[in-house]
Formats: C-alpha cells, sequence, structure tokens
C-alpha cells in the first residue's frame, strides 16, 4: 500500500506532464484529420484564382463556367504578397489570368495567350493539366472554323461527355480515415506519456538513499517490484482510456461503435502495453532524471517520424520505412492505416492486422525480457 | 571580472548535460528526423508515372486511335504512365494490391476507368483519359463529315482513303496546344519545415538564460545568494551571464543552418549575412526571452523550462512544424505570427528566399527586435532594486 502511495505521489506531482501531451494529442489529432474520401469517384478540385480582364462572354464564359465547375475559384485573397503566400503553401494551386479580349481572338481563330503561376505538387500538376484540357479542346474546335456560339456549344457538350470511373473501395473511408490519423497521433502521444512518468516513478525508487530505505524496510524487493509493476500497468491502461474517451470524442463514439472501432481501441491497447515495456528497459538503463526527457524525446518523436506518426508514410521513402520495421510503431501504425480499407471482418481481411499484433506483443515479450536480463545483472554488480 | 564570468559562466552551460542536449544535440536530432521523414517531399513537384493497366480486348483493339494515344503518353523520358498491357483479372488483382493506379477497359461498350479510391492520382489519370477520349471523339468528328463528303462526291472510296483523311485529323488535333505561358517560380514546402526547426533552435535556447538568470537570483539559488552579497555590480554579472548564453546559443543555430545547409541541402537562398542576421536576432529574442521567464515566473528551473518549451512548441505549431502550414494559421489567426518570436524568425527565413523585395524581411527583424526590447523592459523593471531583508 505504501509503495502504491508513493507510486501515485509522483504521477500526481508530473501530472501537468500527462496534460500536456494530451492536449497536444487533441490539438495536432484534430487537427490532421481530414482528406474526405467517398465510396463514390469524385475528382479532387484544386484550389485556382482567377483574373479575368476580359468580359464574361463567348469563350471567355465558357472557360470561366468550366473553371467553376472543375475547380474551386478562390476569391479572399486581397493583395499580391498574400497571394504569393497562398501559392507558396499550396492553399492556391494556380493563378490563370485571362486577358482582355480573349473571347474575341479566339473567335478570330486566334490563340491567345493565358499566363498561369503554379505552387508545387500534384495537386498544381492537375489544375494545370485541367485547364490545358480545356484549352486543347477550343483550340482543336477551332480549326473547323466554327462560329463563337457554335465553338462554345460543341466544348461544352465535348467536356460534359465524361469517361465512366469505377470506384474498387466500398467503404467510406471519411470516418475511418479520421479515426486512424487520430490512433496514428496517439503514437507520439502515448509514448512520450507512459515512458516520461514511468521512468521518473522508477527513477525516484531507484534513487541510492531510497533504494537503501527500500532494501531494509520489511518489504522485500519481490513484492515491491511486483506492486510496482502492477501500478505501472494500471497507470499505462488509465492513460490508454483517456485517450480512448479523447478519441471517442473528436473521431465520434459511433464511428468507434464498431468492430473497426473495436480493432482501433484494441490495437491501442497492446501499443500502450508495448510503451510500458519500453519504459521499464529504458528504467533500466536511464537513470538520471534530467536525461529521462531527452531519452523519451528521442524514442517517441524518432519512432514517430520514422513510422508515419507524423508524416503520411505515401510520402515517405522507402528506406526509411523499411529500417522502421524494427520498431513496435511501425506496426501499430501499419495496423492503424489497414484498418482504414478493410471492407468485411472476415478472418482473411484481419490476417495482417492480427499478424502485426502479435509483433506487438512479440516485442513488448522482448523489452521485458531484456529488462529482467539488465536488472539481474544491475544487482549482481550492486 | 566581466571576462572571468563570461568563462565561468561558458564553462557551467557546457557541463550541464540536459541543457546541452536540449539546446545543442536535439535539434540536431530533429533536423535528422525531419530529413528522414521529408525525403521524399522534397523533390514532390517531380512528377512521377503512374502505374496503370489497359486491359486488352476487342473493344480496345478498336479504339485504336485511343489506344495509340495512350501508348505515346507512356514512352519518352515526360511519360505519364507506366503501362501494363494485362487481361481484366489481373488488372483487378493489380488494383487489389495497389500496384496500379487504376485501369482503362472497354469490356461491353465505352471505355472506362477503374480506380481504387479517390484521390489526385486517381483524378490525374481520369483527367488524362477524359482528354483523350475528348480528343478522339473530336478526331471523329472531323474526319465523319469529310469522308460522307467524299463518298457523296460519288468519289470511291477506299481504306487508305480513310486513313489519310484520319490522319489529317490526328495531325490537326495534336497541333492543337493550348498558349499557356508560366510563370511560375516554384519552392519546396518542405523548407519551412526546416526554417521552423531553426526557429525552435533559437527559443530552445532561452533555456540557457534561464539557467543563468536562475544562478544570480538570491530567491532561487545558493549561488544568487553569494551573488547579491558579492562586490561584483549586478549589471556586470547579468550581462556576462547573458553574453555567455547568447554566444552558446548563436554558435549551435549558426552551426545547426550550416549542418542543414550542406549536408541536407536546405536552401536558405545565396545571401548568408542575411541568414546570420536572422540567427543573431532570434537568438538575442531567445536569450532575452529567458531572462524575462526567469524573473517573473516564481517557480522551480525545471517548471520555467517547462514553460519554454510550450512556449517554442505552441509558437512552432503556428509556424507550420506540424503538418498544418503557417498559411493556415495566417489566415485562421493573423495576428499570431506577426509577435510570436518562432513566427517571425520563421518569416525571416522565408521571406529572404522567396520575396525580392526585402521589405518583408526587414519587417520581420525589426519586429523580432521590438519583442526583445519589450521582454528586456520588463527583465529589467523586474531586476532592478531587488532587496532583501532576510531570505
Amino acid at each position: 500500500m505504501t509503495v502504491s502511495r508513493a507510486f501515485w505521489k509522483i504521477v500526481l506531482k508530473n501530472i501537468g506532464t500527462i496534460i500536456t501531451y494530451s492536449v497536444m494529442l487533441i490539438i495536432f489529432g484534430s487537427l490532421t484529420m481530414g482528406s474526405p474520401t467517398t465510396t463514390q469517384y469524385s475528382a479532387e478540385k484544386p484550389a485556382i484564382v482567377v483574373f479575368n480582364n476580359d468580359e464574361e462572354v463567348g469563350s471567355t464564359k465558357g472557360l470561366m463556367d468550366y473553371l467553376r465547375s472543375h475547380t474551386e475559384i478562390a476569391d479572399k485573397y486581397e493583395d499580391n504578397d498574400e497571394l504569393k503566400d497562398a501559392l507558396f503553401y499550396e492553399q492556391v494551386h494556380l493563378i490563370v489570368t485571362i486577358p482582355k479580349g480573349y473571347h474575341a481572338d479566339v473567335a478570330a481563330g486566334k490563340n491567345p495567350e493565358i499566363e498561369t503561376r503554379s505552387s508545387a505538387g500534384y495537386t498544381a500538376q492537375l489544375a494545370k493539366s485541367t485547364l490545358e484540357r480545356y484549352l486543347t479542346i477550343t483550340q482543336s474546335y477551332n480549326k473547323l472554323g466554327l462560329s463563337e456560339n457554335e465553338l462554345v456549344e460543341k466544348v461544352n457538350k465535348s467536356i460534359g461527355n465524361e469517361v465512366e470511373v469505377g470506384v474498387n473501395s466500398k467503404v467510406d473511408t471519411t470516418a475511418t480515415s479520421k479515426a486512424a490519423r487520430y490512433f496514428s497521433f496517439a503514437n507520439y502521444s502515448i509514448l512520450a506519456c507512459v515512458i516520461t512518468i514511468i521512468c521518473l516513478v522508477m527513477s525516484s525508487f531507484n534513487r541510492q538513499a531510497i533504494r537503501k530505505r527500500n532494501i531494509v524496510s520489511s518489504v522485500d524487493y519481490k513484492t515491491m517490484n511486483r506492486v510496482l509493476l502492477r501500478n505501472c500497468c494500471f497507470y499505462a491502461l488509465g492513460v490508454w482510456l483517456l485517450y480512448v474517451v479523447m478519441g471517442a470524442f473528436l473521431v465520434g463514439s459511433a464511428d468507434l461503435m464498431n468492430w473497426r472501432g473495436l480493432f482501433f481501441v484494441l490495437n491501442s491497447l497492446l501499443f500502450s502495453v508495448c510503451a510500458t515495456s519500453i519504459a521499464f528497459l529504458i528504467s533500466n538503463l536511464v537513470f538520471e532524471r534530467g536525461a529521462i526527457n531527452g531519452v523519451m524525446n528521442v524514442v517517441a518523436i524518432g519512432s514517430s517520424f520514422l513510422c508515419g506518426a507524423f508524416v503520411p508514410v505515401q510520402y515517405m521513402p522507402e528506406s526509411v520505412l523499411a529500417f522502421a520495421h524494427v520498431l513496435p510503431s511501425y506496426y501499430y501504425i501499419n495496423t492503424n492505416n489497414r484498418l482504414v480499407e478493410i471492407e468485411e471482418c472476415n478472418f482473411e481481411s484481419i490476417l495482417p492486422v492480427l499478424i502485426n499484433m502479435l509483433i506487438i506483443v512479440g516485442f513488448s515479450v522482448a523489452f521485458i525480457v531484456v529488462a529482467n536480463i539488465i536488472s539481474k545483472k544491475r544487482r549482481k554488480i550492486a | 571580472m566581466f571576462w572571468h564570468n563570461y568563462k565561468n559562466a561558458f564553462r557551467t552551460l557546457i557541463k550541464n548535460k540536459a541543457l546541452v542536449f536540449w539546446t545543442l544535440v536535439f535539434p540536431f536530432v530533429l533536423a535528422i528526423l525531419f530529413n528522414l521523414a521529408f525525403a521524399r517531399l522534397h523533390d514532390y513537384d517531380v512528377f512521377e508515372p503512374l502505374d496503370i493497366a489497359v486491359v486488352e480486348s476487342e473493344q480496345m483493339d478498336n479504339s485504336q486511335v485511343f489506344k495509340e494515344a495512350l501508348k505515346t503518353l507512356g514512352e519518352g523520358d515526360n511519360k505519364i504512365f507506366n503501362l501494363k498491357y494485362t487481361d481484366l483479372d489481373t488488372a483487378k488483382g493489380q488494383l487489389n494490391d495497389e500496384k496500379i493506379v487504376g485501369y482503362v477497359y472497354a469490356n461491353d461498350g465505352p471505355i472506362k476507368v477503374q480506380v481504387k479510391k479517390n484521390g489526385v492520382n486517381e483524378t490525374v489519370l481520369v483527367t488524362v483519359v477524359d482528354q483523350l477520349l475528348q480528343s478522339s471523339r473530336i478526331i471523329d468528328e472531323i474526319a465523319t463529315p469529310q469522308i460522307s463528303e467524299y463518298a457523296a462526291s460519288g468519289q470511291p472510296i477506299d481504306e487508305s482513303t480513310i486513313a489519310a483523311i484520319y490522319q489529317e485529323a490526328v495531325k490537326t488535333v495534336m497541333e492543337a496546344s493550348p498558349n499557356v505561358k508560366d510563370d511560375s517560380h516554384v519552392m519546396n514546402i518542405v523548407s519551412t519545415e526546416f526554417f521552423t526547426l531553426i526557429a525552435m533552435a533559437c527559443m530552445q535556447g532561452a533555456m540557457l538564460s534561464v539557467e543563468l538568470t536562475n544562478r544570480s537570483m538570491p530567491n532561487i539559488t545558493n549561488r544568487g545568494k553569494r551573488v547579491a552579497i558579492s562586490p561584483t555590480r549586478k549589471s556586470v554579472v547579468v550581462t556576462s551571464n547573458l553574453l555567455a548564453g547568447y554566444t552558446m546559443l548563436f554558435v549551435s543555430v549558426m552551426a545547426l543552418i550550416l549542418f542543414t545547409r550542406f549536408i541536407f541541402g536546405i536552401d536558405y537562398g545565396s545571401n548568408l549575412p542575411l541568414v546570420c542576421v536572422v540567427a543573431a536576432v532570434g537568438s538575442l529574442t531567445a536569450t532575452i526571452m529567458g531572462v524575462f521567464l526567469s524573473i517573473i515566473l516564481k517557480t522551480n528551473e525545471n517548471a520555467k523550462n517547462i514553460i519554454v518549451v510550450i512556449v517554442t512548441m505552441v509558437g512552432c505549431l503556428f509556424a507550420g512544424m506540424f503538418g498544418v502550414t503557417k498559411g493556415f494559421f495566417d489566415s485562421a489567426a493573423p495576428m499570431v505570427n506577426k509577435v510570436s518570436p518562432v513566427g517571425l524568425i520563421t518569416d525571416g527565413f522565408y521571406s529572404l528566399l522567396y520575396y525580392e523585395d526585402m521589405t518583408r524581411f526587414w519587417v520581420n527583424i525589426v519586429s523580432l527586435l521590438a519583442v526583445a526590447a519589450v521582454f528586456f523592459v520588463l527583465s529589467i523593471r523586474g531586476l532592478r532594486r531587488q532587496n532583501y531583508d532576510s531570505i
């Protein structure tokens, strides 16, 4: 009882750390939720800004109508600097300037110049090809010597005749990807919260003066270790429960109340257990209180960056992901990503998720075994 | 006495392992992690060809113009697609395994596209196929009336005549290229992640001046009590301490800038003296902020350092370090990055690289100096005339 009371006293002393990482999870977890996709094919609409110096009639109207339906036209940018920044930060992907007299030039069979400025990345490429598609079709029909009205009509008809697209996925990934992003970001918060506090508690009990007092106390070291271990597990469970409840609020409890949600929660539980085992190992290796924060940050931030908790895995180099296979966070985040797209819950579809979970359990056991070996050696030296 | 104190303060900082980790080692660790995680984003403006499958069938063979046009998009240095010609079952399997973005097929009627999910790559595939189909239709629209005209005139029409008419139509459509003048100055958004990292390294350096100020405060440390009763003037102690902290911080920030510039190739622009100005003013602001926090917060050193980390990390969030761009926060809360030192340092590097006009750069530097001046005045007010009857 005394050991437990001391344990929770130290935890309460460091409640600020727990609150800090939880607030970080709420802020960053909710900010990174997004990128909705649905079961129907819907084209990505790049954000563009159009400076139309011409009258909106004839071909100019046709072009403007096309851009309105195929892109998101932004009109909130007031000055050039603001627009330049928006282009850099990819809030706007393309700036189109339609010259004065565009429609008259097209009607006269010319090919008037359109100025563009684009941002980097695929969406900017998409915005450019969307614009060029319309201009190419206009130019092709323009060679037939049609009147302006006929030209606009033909171009619109051609544009409206779009290819039929089928989408394989039967899962509405809007909600599932939200949950995956939240739980993937929780990788950092779980590691940070569990490692920091458990290591601080263990370092307090391992301080020489306290250790000597404990050795001569009536509680034998086996009982004390058992009580400490039990409390560490309770603490990790508390952190896990807190993050699941926070997730239910942020993602929506309805989206977690199904088999998929159950796997998200189970995966995070196993990872919390693994984080506890990592904390045990670190507490056997690092004794200085000042160093604990440093080691925790390298472990938590390092594995979060390398395994795709902060940057989506599709943007990460394969060599980094190959290396990430040696870290438990990789299997935790990989499970979250897999769960997004699984359509039906059957043994075949769930098998990769179960294998990942088993690997996490394997990591936990390995960390505990290594921690025990180190602990045993330390006792012999003492 | 000034230089004696300066040397001692410098030695004390170097011996404090936790401080050395947070101010010297941690930013380098983060820089390495950033470089690993964002390695592919470094060149993400380079378009990589998309893997797609074309399902072979009789109907697909009938759409010869479309098939040929698709083939040309899979050839050359600027190809858009890596094409795989296959049967329907294999294409379905490859799509499920995400080995291809989608497949094009025409089993029972018009040409269709099948994708696994929505996304930019899928939209690129659909847009290009759309464009090709539209071009095919235009070619038909050009060629069909000419063939009818030919037939109506009573002249004999053979396959080679039809082919010639179609070739002419294809040429007409292929020559119809848009007249677009691209005036883009494309810059990689990943650079800003490193700018925020440098800003973070500057602001974490406030811990150095927190430590040094604590050492001269009688109500916090025993050393502070000894300093208070020593004959050395307080102004000499404080300024020599701050200069030692500032030197260490500025050197470490410059080392980080050079490390990211020459090892990872991060572009800070060609004006190195002005890059040093940002680092120097940023380090100065952080040093004075550390003094200010150390004076106004009546708590232990650990808590003060945690507050420095929180202030820095919140600044980093608004400056775009954690996935959501600075541009988003500039629109949502325009004032934050105009007063936050992290935002001002990040914007200083950004404006140096992206803007030809230097006005914005100097506005950032003056704003940083103004923030430093406010902290300085408040710190002086807190430090002056501190007398203790007993402590």
